[in-house]
């Protein structure tokens, strides 16, 4: 019934979603073969996710959310639907990512709205693993709310989702200084965006365009080569303290062996800076 | 006491002055006398002999300079001279003189080219006036008080009289002049011989404000003016014929004409900037009947225009300066600014029917208009009152905030979008007072405009946005405009994009709750049902939340949204809501008081 009442968002645009970065060659993992579900009655769950005291209804979310039966979900749904305090409604959301489903992202969206700007951040974070055009929509939407809690969230689940389209809010969020932003632009950027982020010298802070770099710099699958010393060579005209911490780290975290011409660009840069660590 | 003792010590003086306390008064025979020698033009017409519309302004000198005085011709729109001067008083305009004070001088001077013709001792200067033939100047203070009366050609004194109380200064009008006297009289004085035909007490009221044109005189107070005709003798305002206009309290300070016992007054003042401009038509009976059925009132650089029930007609604002001073030609209302810009707009819609200019760089100081009767040709200005309203509720200059209360509820009584949308534009504007906000707020509610639904619509369409930096202007007072309308026809899809509008913001997260009340409101009051599954799963978002469900005034508009004409399954999901343990007592307390247990 309350499926009928409820109404979902406007009409969406249809994002383009990042293509997947390229995976780092890495011996396939030997998973375990899958256990048959647990049959457990969840009559004791759906009645804690409903009652009165809100420490058992987070729990009882939580073990929804773990539970392998479908009328666990459907439970996590319906009480959402009905209404939930904001400390529960957060526990909900955060299962409901357990086992995503089309149907969760009317849900998400409703909860993305919220009054409290912690059940907002919820709801993102949820999205995020929903490879839907209206989630990614409300992930770059939420990249514009006023609570920096939420704004932090939308650049994560951008970042997890690779939504293209926050690309631009986030490097203008970049330009403000927002440490999220940074970490999630450096999380999806390809060679072009690692470029353009670059260009942003002058526009955004020093700290967190040096940020930002160094973390392209790092990511194991970000590459080829020539791409990085581009970047090396953009952290080198950053002069913040932290352009020269960023490619510290890059040397740190780098064999010298194979020689690789970012790493002897990143010394060369370094060494200057500091005059060779003396 | 000390009144008694002077009024006491003037009845004892008798004697030849025409001013005593003890005199004919308020005698219908003598003042039909009075009246009748009177010289006045068949239809008004300046006072000047060439019968042209004349101004004459003073504008101000360099360091230690002297000001300037301009002659102008307001049909030529031709500067007839200039002449430096120490300007000391306003300017009085005989048939082919002016005369004012200077320095401590009376000086006439030849009205076509401005060349001094005479000279007169002015010491204790009150007050001058003139007619066609003569000038009259009253002087005095410290117990003696002196009027005299001189030829305007040579300045020659033909006749002096003392008083022994206080003279205001005197008006002049085709051979009588009107000479107010300690404040209870008005004396009518023989131009040519100085004789007192007559003189008006004024029972009810003060005789401190005297003005005349070609046609007519007034004279009364702050509170009103009696126009001077034979029914003045009752000095009563019931019996005389008597009129106050309706001057609204923004305007406050606008008179009726200079104050003729304070000197300061009688030279060119921001006292001008304040003053209400009519004419009448003559009545045999009954209060005095304003031409046009109308009024204007100057205040600093804006005019208005009112009927005689004190709504306004039409507004005009002199863009950036003040306009000095302003006259009432019978056919225009005619202002010169500080700029030099002399407008003249028709008195009954405020079209602007000349603009012209006196050509000085120096500033106007102030101005005497001689130009009774005058009419410009050519074509009118559109009319802008809306533009105009508009220019005075956005001016920046802080001492109108009171005016543009004014404008704005004047332009709230205009329909259209057009003016919904410069409202709105006042509640965006971040320099506007508070005060003048809270006044739009209300008059978007009171308006009740339909067609102003998409204009309202549109302001909903800006939401909070961190990157950049917007955020709703006036979002509560603008959902209670759109809630206003409920109930009226209105164009669905008007409507469908008010109610996407105000779902949108229902749904955003940093909509302050006072705020989510008014939306609600909204949305219920022209949604015709449409909006209720939205404002269903609005309900149940916050009917168990700390901050939103607790609060008493969003339960009970939320409640009854819902609640009002719902069907069955909507009263189901109400009573579960009550029941749920989770739910929030102001919301199960709203829904107890609207729906039965069933």
């Amino acid at each position: 019934m309350l499926a009928g009442l409820l109404v979902s968002g406007e009409a969406v645009a249809q994002p383009a979603e990042l293509p997947p970065p390229a995976p780092a060659p890495r011996p396939a993992p030997k998973r375990p073969a899958p256990k048959p579900p647990k049959k457990v009655d969840l009559a004791p769950e759906v009645t804690a996710l409903n009652g009165a005291d809100d420490d058992a209804a987070m729990a009882a979310a939580t073990n929804l959310g773990t539970s392998e039966q479908p009328g666990a979900h459907d439970a996590l749904l319906d009480a959402l639907a009905f209404g939930l305090p904001a400390r529960v409604a957060v526990a909900a959301l955060a299962a409901l990512t357990q086992h995503p489903a089309p149907a969760d992202v009317a849900a998400l969206k409703r909860y993305a709205g919220h009054h409290t700007p912690m059940v907002r951040a919820a709801a993102i974070n949820a999205l995020a693993s929903y490879p839907n055009p209206e989630a990614r929509v409300a992930i770059a939407g939420a990249l514009h709310d006023p609570a920096g809690l939420v704004r932090a969230a939308a650049a994560g689940a951008a970042a997890k989702g690779r939504v293209r389209d926050a690309v631009e809010p986030m490097l203008k969020l970049l330009a403000k200084g927002e440490e999220a932003s940074a970490r999630a632009l450096a999380a999806i950027a390809d060679p072009d965006l690692a470029r353009k982020l670059a260009d942003q010298y002058g526009k955004v802070p020093d700290a967190s365009l040096a940020l930002a770099l160094g973390l392209i710099l790092k990511r194991q699958d970000f590459g080829p080569d020539p791409a990085r010393v581009e970047i090396v060579r953009a952290m080198a005209k950053i002069q913040d303290i932290a352009a020269t911490n960023q490619l510290k780290d890059y040397l740190d975290a780098t064999p010298k062996n194979p020689p690789r011409p970012s790493r002897q660009e990143a010394e060369m840069v370094w060494s200057a800076r500091t005059g060779g660590g003396k | 006491m000390k009144a008694l003792i002077l009024v006491a010590l003037l009845a004892g003086c008798g004697g030849k002055s025409a001013f005593r306390l003890s005199s004919d008064e308020n005698n219908s025979y003598e003042l039909g006398r009075a009246l009748q020698r009177r010289q006045l033009p068949a239809q008004p017409a300046p006072v000047n002999t060439a019968g042209q519309p004349r101004l004459f302004a003073v504008t101000a000198g360099g360091a230690g300079a002297n000001k300037t005085i301009v002659a102008y011709d307001l049909a030529s729109g031709n500067v007839m001279w200039k002449v430096d001067a120490p300007v000391g008083s306003r300017i009085v305009v005989g048939g082919d003189f002016i005369a004012t004070l200077e320095g401590q001088e009376i000086v006439g001077r030849d009205q076509a080219r401005g060349q001094p013709r005479w000279r007169i001792g002015a010491s204790n200067f009150v007050g001058v006036a003139a007619d066609r033939e003569r000038v009259y100047l009253v002087t005095g203070g410290n117990g003696k008080w002196w009027i005299s009366g001189h030829d305007g050609g040579s300045g020659k004194e033909i006749w002096k009289e003392d008083a022994s109380g206080a003279l205001g200064a005197p008006v002049a009008q085709g051979g009588l002049v009107y000479v107010p006297f300690l404040r209870q009289w008005l004396a009518i004085v023989d131009g040519k011989t100085g004789k007192q035909h007559t003189r008006l007490r004024g029972i009810d009221q003060d005789i401190t404000m005297v003005r005349a044109n070609s046609s007519a005189a007034y004279y009364g107070s702050k509170q009103g003016m009696f126009e001077l005709d034979a029914r003045s003798a009752s000095g009563k305002r019931s019996d005389a014929t008597y009129g106050a206009v309706k001057v609204p309290a923004q305007l406050d300070g606008a008179s009726y004409a200079p104050e003729v016992y304070d000197v300061v007054q009688q030279q060119y003042t921001a006292n001008d900037r304040k003053r209400v401009l009519w004419t009448t038509t003559p009545v045999a009976q009954g209060p005095m009947q304003l031409g046009g059925d109308g009024y204007a009132v100057h205040y600093f650089r804006y005019l208005f225009g009112f009927g005689v029930d004190g709504g306004m007609r039409w507004a005009y604002s002199q863009p950036r300066v003040e306009l000095v001073a302003s006259d009432h030609t019978g056919n225009a209302i005619v202002a010169v600014s500080a700029a030099g810009d002399v407008v003249a707009l028709d008195p009954q819609t405020g079209a602007v029917k000349s603009r012209k200019s006196l050509g000085t760089t120096s500033p106007v100081l102030g101005a005497t208009f001689d130009a009774d009767g005058w009419a410009p040709t050519g074509q009118a200005e559109p009319i802008e009152t809306v533009a105009a309203l508009v220019s005075i509720a956005r001016d920046r200059d802080a001492r109108f905030d009171r005016v543009k209360e004014l404008a704005v509820g004047a332009l709230a009584k205009l329909p259209g979008p057009e003016v919904t949308s410069q409202l709105l534009a006042v509640l965006a504007d971040n320099r506007a007072p508070q005060k003048l906000k809270d006044a739009v707020v209300d008059l978007l509610v009171e308006r009740k405009d339909p067609s102003s639904l998409p204009v309202l619509t549109q302001q909903l369409s800006v939401r909070t946005d961190y990157i950049a930096q917007t955020e709703p202007e006036a979002l509560g007072a603008v959902a209670k405009a759109i809630a206003g309308l409920g109930g009226m026809t209105l164009d669905k899809a008007h409507v469908a994009a008010a109610l996407a509008a105000l779902q949108s913001q229902l749904e955003t997260g940093t909509t302050a709750v006072p705020d989510l009340i008014m939306v609600v409101k909204a949305m219920a009051a022209i949604g015709g049902g449409a909006e209720r599954p939205v404002l269903v799963s609005h309900l149940l978002l916050y009917r168990a939340d700390d901050d939103v469900g607790n609060d008493v005034t969003w339960a009970k508009v939320v409640v009854a949204a819902v609640a009002g004409k719902a069907k069955a399954p909507e009263r189901e999901l109400l009573r579960q809501v009550a029941a749920d343990p989770r739910t929030k007592a102001p919301v199960s307390g709203a829904i107890r008081d609207l729906i039965s247990p069933e």
